[in-house]
């Protein structure tokens, strides 16, 4: 059960690449957390919307609200 | 002394075993333990004072020393005997790792967390940030909507507008090049007539007296623009102060006009 050679690789390169500067890795974490708060928010809002399908105004809007009004 | 290389986890517990009893250290047992029984011995006297006589006798026992010399006690250390130096192998329980993807995915771990950890704050801060703003409710009621054609030329109306009155101006063609002749170095608050308005016929501005905050009277004055009864402000058809205790013109809120659609706001 050795460890594969692409494992070994890999690591290697990310260490290299992102952990091994200091000033690399802190950036690194700042960009990957905006990155992430982005990808979580939006998740979670077409999460709601798909749980919340037709309930919400703006599924319902075209019932009440004349296109050529606004 | 010969010991036995493989001892059994019971005799390691009670950390001491029998030795042959042929051996000088033998004696030398022998001797402490003689010591310690007089000592012994002593002591069950002084304490036996107010115990009966028939316990007496059982305490005041007499027994040879060498019974106790057989015994000796051990350190763990040397109890474990020679050839226990060797480490056992652990192979079997360690990870399969190289140190590079160990360290890599320790920093990878840390790293993640951080992520996650900043993200969570960045969040956090955001609400309470986004609390101090206004709500949508409010922002709805900030902006008012003017329609143009219900006010005929020369004639001003006042609408309210965030809980203050604001002065639409209709001005006629006589009133825009009277504004224009002015000469701008005169007045109090110089200010061109082209920066206070948007187009020529609107003067949009708000009704609060610049001095101390009154509501000045339209089409009223001296120079046919406004004139404030509290302390004598005259402003001219461009919103300016001209005579009086008013320090600047009034103000030009922010508005747009879309046809014949002010939104003032």
């Amino acid at each position: 059960m050795a460890l594969s050679a692409v494992t070994k690789s890999v690591s290697k390169f990310t260490y290299n690449t992102f952990f091994k500067r200091e000033s690399v890795y802190f950036s690194t974490v700042v960009v990957g957390a905006v990155a992430f708060s982005i990808y979580f928010n939006s998740a979670v809002d077409n999460w709601w919307d798909n749980r919340n399908k037709g309930k919400q105004w703006k599924d319902i809007k075209d019932k009440y609200v004349k296109p050529a009004e606004e | 002394m010969a010991l036995p290389v493989k001892i059994s986890a019971s005799v390691i517990n009670r950390t001491f075993f029998s030795t042959p009893n042929t051996t000088a250290a033998v004696k030398a047992v022998g001797a402490t333990a003689a010591a310690k029984f007089t000592t012994h011995k002593s002591a069950s006297k002084s304490s036996a004072v107010s115990i009966t006589s028939a316990s007496r006798t059982i305490t005041n026992f007499t027994s040879s020393p060498k019974n106790i010399g057989y015994q000796q006690r051990f350190s763990s250390g040397f109890a474990a005997g020679p050839g226990s130096e060797k480490v056992p192998s652990f192979g079997d329980y360690t990870k399969e790792r190289t140190n590079d993807s160990s360290r890599a995915f320790t920093y990878f771990m840390l790293g993640a967390s951080g992520t996650v950890v900043a993200a969570t704050a960045q969040s956090a801060v955001h609400g309470f940030l986004m609390n101090m703003s206004a709500s949508a409710d409010v922002l709805a009621m900030a902006k008012v909507e003017v329609d143009l054609n219900n006010i005929p030329l020369g004639k001003t109306v006042t609408i309210k507008w965030r809980g203050k009155p604001v002065f639409v101006k209709h001005r006629t063609q006589e009133e825009i090049d009277e504004a224009n002749s002015v000469t701008i170095k005169s007045l109090p608050d110089p200010q061109v007539d082209a920066d206070r308005t948007q187009t020529p016929e609107w003067l949009v501005v708000v009704g609060i007296c610049t001095h101390l905050g009154c509501v000045p009277i339209s089409d009223s004055g001296d120079f046919g623009g406004w004139y404030c009864p509290c302390h004598g402000s005259h402003y001219d058809v461009s919103g300016r102060i001209r005579k009086g205790p008013a320090p600047l013109n009034l103000e030009v809120p922010e508005y747009t006009i879309d046809g014949s659609t002010m939104v003032i706001g």
